[in-house]
């Protein structure tokens, strides 16, 4: 586990939080299929944001992919998709100090590599996380790899909240506790 | 009080003391209402049969109970010598002015000032109006001079008009206009004639741009206002009289525009406000104002959405209230072709407008408090009738159109439909007319556009100065780019800042020097423009400054105009060609480029006829490029060549790249039709592939850009005189519009015109030179917007070009054009990213909904709509199949979902998914597809 995290330390830089005013992330979201109705609709709307960023080296790579995005952006709202590396970047620019946004990215391995790039904040919302071969389902929509779990767990003992939330108005599920239930937390990792 | 009480208090004064009853003009006048509204509250009066109207135009309202057989017949009675004689009913009580829009509001004191200059006793009072292009100058004047005559002060009823403008260029003609001449006064000369002054005499001569007036002609008047006698050209003795009394107008600050010899004559001074200096009301009524005139003009109502309404008071900006007559024109005759089968009435809506009025409701957002007042006179649709009671002022509007639009449209929709051309082609046609038409008339009236944005840097005075300097240049036979005043200005501008702060002076560098060695004209109109700043601020210039005066000039001088390749885009769609024209232009300033758009249906016969159209048009004499999306359209180029006699090289699979590749490759001084053509064939290997290798690049993930060796870090460069002045204010504007743009690794770099070449060339070892603006154009074959674009809130736009340029978005375009790859890509992101679902099976099920729904709606759905309808549509079925389904949200309405207008649209796709998937949707995700489809609709 250890050697797995400084494969990601390696990878971005790692800098002191207290120092540096930072963008203001009102709902960090992990979902695989990133900007969509819902969150379009509802989360976009009941959140005060100035606008929605997609950090995700994939998409920001994808013109099509990017287009789709933006086109289901809220009218209004500008929606920006960067590479990973970028927001890090950004977050420790001044210029863009106290920027309201809806953070979105598609994987737990790519949030990993933003809290560890210095993105702050108290709770992840989970949206859906897409099926594979290497996954195991815990939920109707969220499928999760060993590796995916390990990351949660760090994320959990960093005192980072885990929500289960479609919408908001639904009442949230607390992720750490049903991979609890499903036995899923392997005790000697902590 | 209600408005409609305040109508009937009103009504229950006036009416007992008019017994013809009373029009809605007046009633809105006498309260300061709009018209609109009135006829509102008395028609509803009506209803209540309290008041009853006649049924002649215009319509007069009666006391239900008066007798009104008999003031009927007394009214047809006096019908006629009533029209007749306009000034006849406008008693004292009922002026010309009281019909002005703003009289009580921002034109109250303009108004007092006028009636003061008429009627001062015993001649009246010479006056000057200023105010802005389009503020309504000469319709204030015309308003005066039917002022005059109805209160009898004139003898002389018509207003004698002279723009001064129109022969500025020839000074000696003006003045021959102006005072007239005698006999062998000039060569030509050949009998005496009289000049306006004379035909003005016992009347109002109203001097339009007076500031174009030459000083030795404003002497003359002077003398004329003192002593009532002048001179016609030829003559010695001022031997002839004539009492005029004078009304001129300027948009200049007359203080220093004019001689204070001639501003110390004119004891009155009136200042028009700019359209959006005036109450959110006037703007309204100004609006409902020019509606009606439409409206009087087509004999139709004219129905209009509120957004239109806000969408054209927004649309004004530098033009004032001329500017947004020329707007009403424009929308009403686009509305007249749209509804030319309607008898009687025509139908304004938002998503019709053209794109820069539509731009108009945004501008206006921006104030939320004038956004409020408007919604209170508003209505979710509102109706214009024509109203012949409505008597604006008789003028010589500058913004009225020497014919009939609607008449030539009538005649030429009629004539196309004669030849069987279909109603979309023939609106098309049309409307592309009515542009031409629009355009070259107000090309004329010279909006002097821009100006207003350099006020917000430049004093007034740096800019009157200038223009000054400007016109003498050009006089000495300087030719600029058109730069030059804004170049000019704000170097002025920063130079006399350096000097009042106590600055050190700036030194001319030796390489200066001896580059402005090789260049003695303009080093000798350098020397031009030194005198004049030293004349007009008494203050020494240095030597030094004449330097870099003439750098500037050199840089912009205007180079001699070699025709460059033209370049047409042709493809198919509806709009496919004109918007990747649009976005090369809008990012290249390209004039030698033109689009062509064919709907699928069109046949060969008409895209060739179509093409020449546009060769001919960017034909410059050196050739034209042809660039075509497939098929047939690459062996048209021998055609054309044939018929037009113009030398065309077609190249194929057009992409928005490819465009803005060829047309900067045109820009380049030593490019020729054989180089363009090939560089645009060789571009990026795209051409020349077939269309199963193109695909084939579609399923490859984006690559890395491998074609830049090393990454350095990206620049824009921002051009002024000095590189201190103007390009550091370029450089904090485009910074905060980077901001915005989430853009940290773009740097904005200022620098100087002098030695720009070295200064670039060093740049470029370090950084990669993205985009350029400022006041020059360096030879860069990078995108670049002039500084006028960029002051004009260009900067924005800029942005965004640039960053799509980065970023090679060409696979886009194709997306838009092929139903094949969306399909493929709804295929591929449901086995990504969906479970449960067959991708085949369901993908082609999703694919067919949005089908059902593109049949039923009256617009086409774009393929990233479908895309993204497609993926939300997974997730509904998913959510059922889980039995996961939303939660209810509390504020959605379910009235509100029902009267949705996509509802039954909605419920028709929806019936197509049960029967093939045996699946039901709840209310709430028809809620969401709703939300979806507008929110993604209105992009």
């Amino acid at each position: 586990m250890l050697l797995f995290i400084y494969h990601f330390l390696k990878a971005d830089t790692l800098i002191n939080e207290s120092l540096v005013e930072m963008l203001q992330v009102q709902l960090f979201r992990i979902d695989s299929r990133l900007l969509h109705g819902q969150v379009a609709t509802n989360w976009a709307r009941v959140l005060k944001i100035d606008r929605i960023i997609v950090a995700s080296d994939q998409v920001a790579q994808d013109e099509i992919r990017k287009t789709l995005i933006r086109q289901a952006s809220p009218p209004g709202l500008k929606t920006n998709i960067v590479p990973i590396q970028k927001l890090i970047r950004i977050n420790q620019d001044k210029r863009f100090d106290g920027m309201k946004v809806l953070l979105l990215v598609e994987t737990v391995q790519d949030a990993l590599r933003l809290l560890l790039g210095g993105i702050v904040v108290p709770q992840i919302n989970i949206g859906s996380l897409s099926f594979d071969n290497s996954k195991q389902m815990i939920s109707e929509t969220i499928a999760v790899s060993e590796q995916d779990v390990q990351i949660f767990q760090w994320m959990h003992q960093r005192g980072i909240k885990l929500e289960v939330r479609k919408v908001s108005s639904d009442s949230p599920k607390d992720l750490w506790k049903i991979l609890t239930d499903k036995k899923m937390i392997q005790s000697n990792l902590t | 009080m209600t408005r409609k009480e305040k109508i009937w208090e009103y009504l229950k004064q006036q009416l007992p003391l008019n017994e013809y009853g009373l029009t809605t003009s007046k009633i809105a006048a006498d309260l300061d209402l709009v018209r609109t509204n009135v006829s509102k509250e008395l028609n509803v009066l009506v209803k209540e049969g309290k008041l009853q109207k006649t049924n002649t135009r215009p319509v007069k309202y009666f006391f239900a109970n008066q007798a009104r057989s008999k003031s009927t017949e007394k009214k047809t009675e006096k019908t006629s010598p009533e029209t007749a004689k306009p000034a006849a009913h406008l008693t004292k009580q009922d002026t010309i002015f009281d019909h002005l829009i703003g009289r009580n509001g921002s034109l109250k004191n303009q108004v007092e000032q006028a009636k003061a200059a008429i009627l001062y006793p015993p001649h009246g009072l010479n006056i000057l109006i200023t105010g802005p292009t389009g503020s309504g100058k000469t319709y204030f004047a015309h308003a005066m001079n039917q002022f005059a005559q109805a209160r009898g002060v004139i003898k002389n009823q018509q207003l004698t008009t002279f723009n001064c403008a129109d022969y500025a260029h020839n000074p000696q003609l003006l003045m021959s206009h102006l005072f007239g001449y005698v006999k062998g006064a000039f060569t030509g000369a050949n009998e005496d004639q009289e000049g306006l002054i004379q035909k003005a005499d016992g009347g109002i001569l109203f001097l339009d741009e007076v500031h174009r007036l030459p000083p030795e002609g404003q002497e003359m008047i002077f003398y004329l206002m003192d002593h009532g006698t002048y001179s016609r050209l030829g003559e010695t003795n001022k031997a002839h009289r004539a009492n005029v009394r004078l009304i001129c107008a300027t948009t200049e600050d007359p203080e220093s525009s004019l001689l204070a010899t001639f501003v110390r004559r004119i004891p009155i001074v009136v200042q028009m406000p700019s359209f959006n200096e005036r109450t959110m009301r006037e703007r309204f009524q100004l609006l409902d104002q020019m509606l009606t005139i439409e409206a009087n003009r087509i004999q139709k109502k004219i129905y209009l959405d509120e957004d239109v309404a806000r969408a054209l008071l927004g649309s004004v900006t530098y033009g004032n209230v001329g500017q947004l007559k020329s707007n009403v024109q424009l929308v009403c005759a686009q509305g007249f072709l749209n509804s030319i089968q309607k008898v009687d009435a025509i139908h304004l809506h938002f998503d019709q407008l053209p794109p820069n009025i539509k731009d108009g409701l945004t501008h206006l957002a921006k104030d939320r408090k004038q956004l409020g007042q408007l919604a209170k006179m508003l209505q979710p649709q509102m109706v214009i009738s024509p109203d012949d009671s409505m008597k604006p002022v008789k003028d010589g509007d500058n913004y009225e159109l020497p014919y009939n639009l609607y008449e030539i449209i009538g005649d030429k929709a009629a004539l196309l439909s004669e030849e069987g051309l279909d109603q979309e082609a023939i609106n098309n046609f049309i409307m592309t007319d009515i542009n031409v038409h629009l355009k070259s008339f107000y090309a004329d009236k010279k909006f002097e556009r821009g100006q207003n944005d350099l006020h917000d840097i430049v004093d007034q005075d740096v800019i009157n100065l200038t223009k000054q300097l400007e016109k003498q240049l050009q006089a000495e036979g300087y030719s600029s780019t058109g730069n030059l005043l804004y170049a000019m200005s704000l170097h002025i501008s920063s130079f006399i800042k350096r000097i009042e702060s106590g600055k050190p002076l700036r030194k001319a560098a030796p390489n200066m020097i001896s580059m402005v060695q090789d260049y003695p004209t303009e080093l000798n109109f350098a020397k031009l423009v030194k005198n004049g700043i030293e004349n007009h601020y008494h203050i020494p210039v240095p030597d030094s400054e004449l330097y870099y005066l003439a750098v500037l000039l050199i840089s912009l001088k205007a180079e001699k105009q070699t025709g460059k390749v033209g370049v047409v885009v042709a493809a198919h769609g509806n709009s496919t060609a004109s918007s990747m024209s649009q976005v090369v232009t809008q990012l290249l300033d390209a004039d030698n480029l033109a689009a062509f758009d064919m709907s699928l249906d069109m046949s060969p016969k008409e895209a060739l006829k179509g093409i020449e159209e546009k060769v001919r048009q960017v034909d410059q004499g050196n050739g034209v490029i042809l660039l075509v999306d497939m098929g047939s359209l690459s062996t048209f180029d021998e055609k054309i060549t044939q018929h037009t006699g113009i030398k065309v090289k077609t190249v194929d699979m057009v992409t928005t790249a490819l465009v803005l590749e060829t047309v900067r490759k045109t820009a380049l001084i030593d490019s020729d039709l054989e180089n363009v053509y090939r560089e645009a064939s060789e571009f990026n290997g795209y051409s020349r592939t077939t269309e199963q290798e193109k695909r084939q690049v579609h399923h490859v993930p984006a690559v890395d850009k491998k074609d830049l060796p090393e990454e350095k870090p990206k620049a824009i460069l921002a051009i002024c005189s000095t590189g201190e002045g103007t390009a550091v204010k370029i450089k904090k504007m485009l910074d905060n519009i980077l901001i915005d743009h989430l853009i940290d690794d773009i740097v904005v770099l200022p620098i100087s015109v002098v030695d720009m070449e070295t200064t670039i060339a060093k740049i470029q070892k370090d950084y990669q030179v993205i985009a350029v603006t400022g006041i020059v154009r360096p030879k860069l074959s990078v995108p670049f917007i002039s500084l006028e674009k960029l002051l004009q809130g260009g900067g924005e736009e800029f942005i965004t070009m640039v960053e799509n340029y980065t970023n090679n978005s060409t696979e886009r375009t194709e997306l838009e054009a092929s139903p094949e790859i969306a399909k493929e890509r709804i295929y591929q992101y449901l086995g990504e990213y969906f479970t449960f679902l067959n991708p085949q099976k369901v993908g082609e099920v999703l694919w067919e909904y949005c089908k059902v729904i593109e049949r039923k709606v009256p617009f086409k759905l774009q393929n990233t709509l479908k895309i993204n309808l497609s993926m939300h549509l997974a997730g509904v079925i998913e959510r059922i199949l889980t039995h996961s389904e939303l939660s209810i949200q509390q504020e959605i309405n379910p009235v509100e979902i029902r009267n949705h207008p996509l509802y039954d649209v909605i419920l028709k796709a929806n019936q197509m998914l049960k029967e093939s998937l045996n699946l039901d949707l709840s209310l709430e995700e028809v809620y969401y597809i709703e939300k979806l489809i507008d929110t993604q609709h209105a992009k």
